[in-house]
């Protein structure tokens, strides 16, 4: 993975040092508060419900053994003992004292990790498929890109005050895991006729209040003019995204309102200006960054092992990828224990996590916009004492894909902008589906939760969506269909008025029950949907109501 | 709908016009689209970009293609809601000054300015971004140096080559003379314990090394590197005092360019304040030169004598005790003598002589093979 040298050092350092000058300057009055929750916002501290929150980057997803122990010393030392893992791939503290986050942030510089913009109207974290690098399905590794990403957009002098937030996602694979058409700018690496590879460049997706799918406004752009084509979009962003108002004011907006042909040509008109500058990548720094990205070896080529062990078994059926190296696999950490709070991890298991990586896979692992975590590289032979290892650590719940593997959004239990529980909906739908014994007949679909329409739960790509609202004091709770995350993105339909937070899991039952009755064999549940249409799910939903 | 309509430019206002020495300035506000901009601006030397809210990052991008696509080459000021952790981004799309409406806070801003030492980033400040660095080495390519630097201000070349480009590897040399006040100060802001090199001939105006004392003090230098020719070699090659009458080549070669020879291998590139209206074989002074192998970096080499008085005024730096008397040029006290009436600057350096050049700058026989 990525090394840092002495100038992402020194930078992030300097930022440490501007943040408690920021700091100082708020409490002596210098800064107003008004000044302030921008900047602070763009080192990842949010004010929240009950506390100042953390949100630290992990760039791409990707971490090593001693940045997970960093992450649990933080989470042991200055939280209540755990960590949240986010949908973009960060991980959040929920109990940090204002004037410990600079403290935070050295001990994080320690282990080449920062918070830096992890928040704010921004570039904002990149992020990637959580299985680059190891997936049997690769084009090309998408990290070294969305590390030229990351240098590139961190305080950048001309987009460090944009309309609102702007996130961008890079997949590499013939699959999205990456979610490009749900993010201001999406890359998807492709190959041409001439063998060479490149990016189709997808922009203008999002979730939120205005859910929408990004448009391709380019077909192959040459990966040495990535950055010029990047800053083209951004500039025409910057101009002409809508400042009045704060609801449509993400790049989305702007290219429904032009047109994806005509933002596209905006943006073509600027690039032509620019693309044979200075921003034009040398191939040898290309190069260096990809060195820092290589697959591990690997000695010998072993089967995966056959097992009498059913809870082994089970995990590997559910929890392990087929790995473009022949010998290894990747394996994903479900962090969605039946009953638990999706997305949190305690500094006891990221120490274990941390071991694991280190002894049996070569030192890496990766958070996924599933909330969980993956081990990348695993050796076959290595399988069955990661999966003990996990096991003792309490993370080896074999439901990766399942309904039971649940995301939500922190909700009313942490957050300002919630107008919902999340949380305690999810934990009570995993815990009534593992009672009625479902989650294996039914097997992969996805269940998404928000506690509010800003959706950092992504309900509206989930197969089955959950959106908590708030309807005269009350939590209701909408349900949507058919959303999709990856290749296939769709946003989900609204089926129906709200459900009461306590009827949910019930309702999600019957949902699944119904496909259970209704599906062709060995058909999915998104493709059932697909088929029969909303209709014959809408009334299992609302049968008892 | 969007509402893509630009709103009226500003005309430009009396007051703005005086302050700017009687050119044209114009302001206009940073929500302008740069095309509608561009035209306004033409003939103006100072452009005003007003920004409504510090939050509102439009001024921003108009800065950058003010600069980049309508050619703007005049003074550009960031003037309304800003606050002082914007001071680098604004100087890095292009802005020479910023009035922000809060005016108590100069410190911060200052220090906001000089918060990071290197960039990721290409800009309009001409800071070589961190990917190119990579790839700089080895060797130093003056082209592309020279490029880079080409229009930028001479407090940013002097950063990116202290912090970046020669960190930890380069020196200041400087006579202590009637300009030197300028480069010092910008170095002193930047890294007051920068190496500054001293030439100590023994031949030296005793107004000198008060102001070389007294400069030093003003501006918080930390690390002056007094040098001196070798005793020894002195007394054996002047003995009688007379080698600046009888071979004043012989005379900069004993007392300047063999001691500096002696300590030059420690660093990598000297930074030197000559300037190109100097004249002579100054006429052609680039930014960035090599010479007998090591780089010189010359960050004022565009500068005429009219803005180095203008940044002593500006400064308020002490002059040098001989510039009063009209001495524009100070060397050692047997050959420098004031300026006549119409002369070049160093018109009194070695005055009568076939001499413009004591040698520290040339490059040197033996080296040129």
């Amino acid at each position: 993975m990525y090394k840092y040298d002495t100038y992402d050092h020194s930078l992030v350092r300097e930022r440490i040092d501007e943040f408690r000058d920021q700091v100082e300057r708020r409490l002596d009055g210098r800064l107003t508060e008004d000044q302030f929750k921008p900047l602070r916002l763009m080192n990842g501290v949010y004010l929240q419900l009950h506390a100042y929150m953390l949100r630290v980057a992990i760039p791409y997803g990707t971490l090593n053994g001693p940045q997970v122990r960093t992450l649990g010393h933080i989470a042991r030392t200055y939280d209540k003992g755990y960590g949240h893992f986010t949908t973009r791939t960060n991980i959040q503290y929920n109990w940090p004292k204002l004037v410990d986050i600079p403290d935070i942030l050295e001990d994080l510089a320690k282990v080449e990790m920062h918070a830096i913009q992890t928040s704010g109207n921004c570039i904002r974290n990149v992020t990637a498929d959580p299985f680059a690098g190891a997936a049997a399905d690769e084009i090309e590794d998408g990290r070294p890109w969305a590390e030229i990403i990351r240098q590139w957009s961190t305080f950048h002098p001309e987009f460090t005050f944009l309309p609102r937030k702007f996130k961008i996602a890079v997949n590499g694979a013939g699959e999205d895991r990456a979610g490009i058409r749900v993010h201001d700018i999406g890359l998807q690496i492709v190959r041409n006729a001439a063998g060479e590879t490149g990016f189709e460049v997808w922009v203008g997706g999002g979730q939120g209040r205005t859910p929408r799918l990004g448009r391709k406004i380019r077909d192959f752009l040459a990966p040495e003019d990535l950055l010029s084509y990047l800053t083209a979009i951004l500039r025409v962003y910057n101009q002409h995204g809508r400042r009045d108002n704060l609801y449509k004011a993400r790049i989305k907006i702007l290219v429904e309102a032009l047109g994806a042909g005509e933002f596209g040509r905006q943006t073509e008109e600027e690039w032509a200006h620019i693309r044979e500058g200075e921003l034009k990548l040398p191939a040898a720094e290309i190069a260096r960054i990809r060195a820092f990205f290589d697959a591990p070896p690997i000695a010998e080529a072993t089967a995966i092992p056959a097992t009498g062990r059913a809870d082994f078994a089970q995990w590997l059926r559910r929890n392990r990828r087929d790995h473009k190296v022949a010998g290894l696999s990747s394996v994903v950490i479900s962090l969605k224990p039946v009953g638990g709070a999706p997305g949190d991890i305690t500094a006891d298991q990221l120490d274990a996590v941390a071991g694991i990586a280190e002894r049996y896979g070569f030192d890496e692992v990766r958070a996924t916009p599933d909330q969980n975590l993956v081990l990348p590289h695993v050796r076959n032979a290595d399988l069955e004492a990661v999966f003990d290892a996990l096991a003792a650590a309490g993370l080896a719940t074999a439901n990766a894909g399942l309904a039971t593997d649940i995301v939500a959004c922190p909700g009313l239990d942490y957050c300002s902008l919630a107008n919902a529980r999340s949380i305690p909906i999810a934990q009570a739908i995993s815990s009534l589906i593992e009672a009625e014994g479902l989650a294996g007949d039914v097997g992969d679909v996805t269940i998404k939760i928000d506690g509010c329409i800003n959706a950092c739960g992504h309900h509206h790509v989930a197969h089955i969506g959950v959106l908590g609202v708030d309807k005269r004091g009350e939590e209701f709770y909408q349900i949507t269909l058919g959303g999709a995350f990856g290749t296939d993105a769709a946003i989900g339909n609204i089926v129906g008025k709200g459900l009461a937070g306590d009827d949910v899991p019930a309702a999600i039952v019957r949902l699944l029950r119904t496909y259970l009755e209704i599906r062709d064999e060995n058909e999915r549940f998104i493709d059932t949907l697909r088929r029969v249409g909303d209709e014959a799910f809408k009334e299992s939903i609302y049968v008892a109501a | 709908m969007l509402q893509l309509e630009r709103k009226p430019l500003a005309r430009e206002t009396a007051q703005n016009q005086i302050e700017a020495g009687g050119g044209h300035v114009v302001e206009i506000p940073g929500e302008s689209d740069w095309r509608d901009a561009a035209e306004q601006v033409r003939d103006a030397v100072q452009v005003d970009i007003r920004f409504s809210s510090f939050k509102d990052g439009r001024g921003f991008t108009l800065a950058t293609q003010l600069r980049e696509r309508a050619g703007f080459t005049g003074r550009l000021r960031a003037v309304g809601d800003l606050i002082p952790d914007q001071a680098r981004y604004l100087h890095r799309v292009g802005f020479d000054d910023v009035a922000p409406e809060r005016t108590d806070l100069a410190a911060d801003w200052a220090k906001a300015r000089a918060r990071f030492s290197h960039a990721y980033q290409p800009a309009q400040d001409k800071v070589t971004p961190i990917f190119r660095h990579r790839q700089a080495r080895p060797g130093d390519d003056l082209a592309a140096l020279n490029a880079r630097y080409r229009g930028a201000d001479a407090a940013d070349i002097l950063r990116d080559a202290i912090r970046n480009e020669w960190a930890g590897r380069i020196a200041v040399l400087s006579s202590f003379g009637a300009e030197a006040a300028v480069g010092l100060h910008m170095i002193a802001r930047i890294a007051p314990d920068t190496p500054v090199i001293f030439l100590d001939t023994g031949r030296l105006f005793a107004q000198t090394e008060q102001y070389q004392r007294a400069l030093t003090e003003t501006l918080g230098l930390t690390n002056i590197r007094m040098l001196r020719p070798d005793a020894g070699e002195a007394a054996a090659e002047d003995g009688d005092d007379r080698l600046w009458q009888r071979d004043p080549d012989a005379c900069c070669a004993l007392r300047k360019v063999r001691p500096l020879d002696k300590v030059i291998g420690e660093y990598d590139a000297l930074i030197t304040g000559r300037k190109r209206f100097h004249g002579g074989e100054r006429l052609a002074l680039p930014v960035v030169e090599r010479i007998n192998g090591r780089i010189r970096v010359n960050p004022l080499a565009s500068w005429d004598a009219e803005k180095v008085n203008a940044y002593f005024q500006r400064f308020d730096l002490p002059r040098h005790p001989l510039s009063d008397m009209g001495y524009a040029s100070i060397g050692c006290w047997p050959c420098t003598a004031p300026v006549q009436d119409d002369g070049d600057v160093r018109s009194g350096r070695w005055a009568g002589r076939n001499k413009t050049e004591c040698g520290i700058h040339t490059p040197s026989r033996i080296a040129a093979e």
